[in-house]
């Protein structure tokens, strides 16, 4: 009798038991990277965030039930100068010890130009909240998939760099952001095989 | 050739070549160091831009300056200048060109290592020589780059005293022959 335990094991492990109800993800955090792109004295240069969390909800036949939530760690913020960190870190900028998280999450999906998918959601960052749209690309290969999101924002719009800081011919206003998720079919949601 | 050194004193491109450098280590020098205790603004990043623009302008005035002094002669040592004299000038006269090239690349390499950006002038880009950030390299880059600067400026009391010394006491003509204007002869005095 045991055998027949393992295979209903098996089974439910590989999600053949259950239909699919949604879509939801693992992301798979160490081949995932939020970069952001600025630049400073007219260098554009590359920075990112090394710990977030993203709960992902995708199914592109259902953009109705998609959902994104990201939770961003501001202290994990590597630029690859350190001083340049510390400094963005600080109350000028990012103020990191006041707003230490940053969170996104969508509140709609629609169809862009050239039927791309784009998700409509707020950005929350030091502590200001504002609408921003992402440019949805998404890849899936069997249970596995990558989820590339891309977006614009101005720094100044979420007071990172006032005052004096405010001065976009030294550091641009600009900023592009792109997240790379790989990720994999939660098990519970897997598709039907076969 | 009137451009060009002689047995009697330096040619005008040499002296022009000295003093223009000259003038630009001493304001580097006093940059790097006012910049260092700036808190930080972004006029001490703009303080910053200037030294490096500076510092590089420097290093390719010293490669021309260089490749000039190669070509020609350098002018006669006063007759009473002993032996070892001559000796020690000459090898003060090395290590400070040595010295006003390390400099500046050792800022450049410090530069580098810590990726900070690098435009001359904020005209073009200079590129990177570590290939981007390189961390374990810039303490002793850094170390390197102040080392250097305390050297040059302690060679600098020498060489400035030296040429005092010429003409105050040896009263030749050693300092005049580097002066702007006219080309000073050696026996015009």
């Amino acid at each position: 009798m045991r055998w027949i335990f393992v295979l209903s094991g098996v089974a439910l492990a590989y999600g053949m038991a259950m239909p699919a109800v949604a879509a939801t993800w693992q992301v798979d955090a160490a081949h995932s990277t939020l970069e952001f792109t600025n630049s400073y004295q007219d260098v554009r240069y590359t920075g990112q965030f090394k710990r977030f969390t993203a709960k992902i909800d995708y199914d592109p036949a259902d953009l109705a039930h998609a959902k994104f939530d990201v939770g961003v760690d501001i202290t994990s913020l590597d630029t690859q100068n350190s001083e340049r960190d510390h400094a963005a870190l600080g109350a000028n900028f990012f103020d990191a010890a006041k707003f230490p998280r940053a969170h996104f999450v969508t509140t709609a999906f629609h169809k862009g130009a050239g039927g791309t998918v784009v998700a409509d959601g707020t950005l929350t960052l030091r502590g200001i909240s504002k609408p921003v749209e992402l440019q949805v690309r998404f890849a899936p290969h069997g249970d596995d998939a990558t989820l590339d999101v891309t977006t614009q924002l101005k720094r100044l719009d979420f007071g990172i760099g006032s005052g004096q800081w405010a001065d976009t011919s030294l550091i641009g206003d600009r900023v592009t952001v792109h997240g790379h998720l790989v990720m994999t079919r939660a098990a519970s949601t897997q598709a039907p095989s076969h | 050739m009137l451009l060009r050194s002689t047995e009697g004193g330096w040619g005008p491109v040499v002296r022009a070549f000295h003093w223009l450098v000259a003038v630009l280590i001493v304001a580097q020098g006093a940059i790097g160091l006012v910049m260092v205790d700036m808190g930080l603004t972004p006029a001490k990043l703009r303080v910053f831009a200037l030294h490096k623009s500076i510092g590089l302008t420097i290093l390719a005035l010293v490669l021309l300056r260089i490749a000039w002094r190669l070509t020609e002669r350098r002018p006669t040592d006063p007759p009473a200048m002993p032996h070892w004299q001559r000796r020690m000038a000459r090898a003060m006269h090395i290590a400070l060109y040595l010295l006003i090239l390390a400099l500046p690349l050792s800022g450049w390499w410090f530069n580098s290592a810590a990726n900070a950006p690098l435009v001359w002038f904020g005209l073009f880009d200079v590129p990177s020589l570590t290939h981007g950030y390189a961390p374990a390299w810039k303490p002793r880059a850094l170390l390197l780059h102040e080392a250097l600067f305390w050297l040059l400026v302690a060679l600098l009391v020498v060489h400035v005293g030296a040429a005092l010394w010429h003409h105050f006491k040896q009263r030749d003509d050693v300092l005049k022959r580097m002066l702007l204007g006219p080309r000073r002869k050696s026996g015009d005095t």
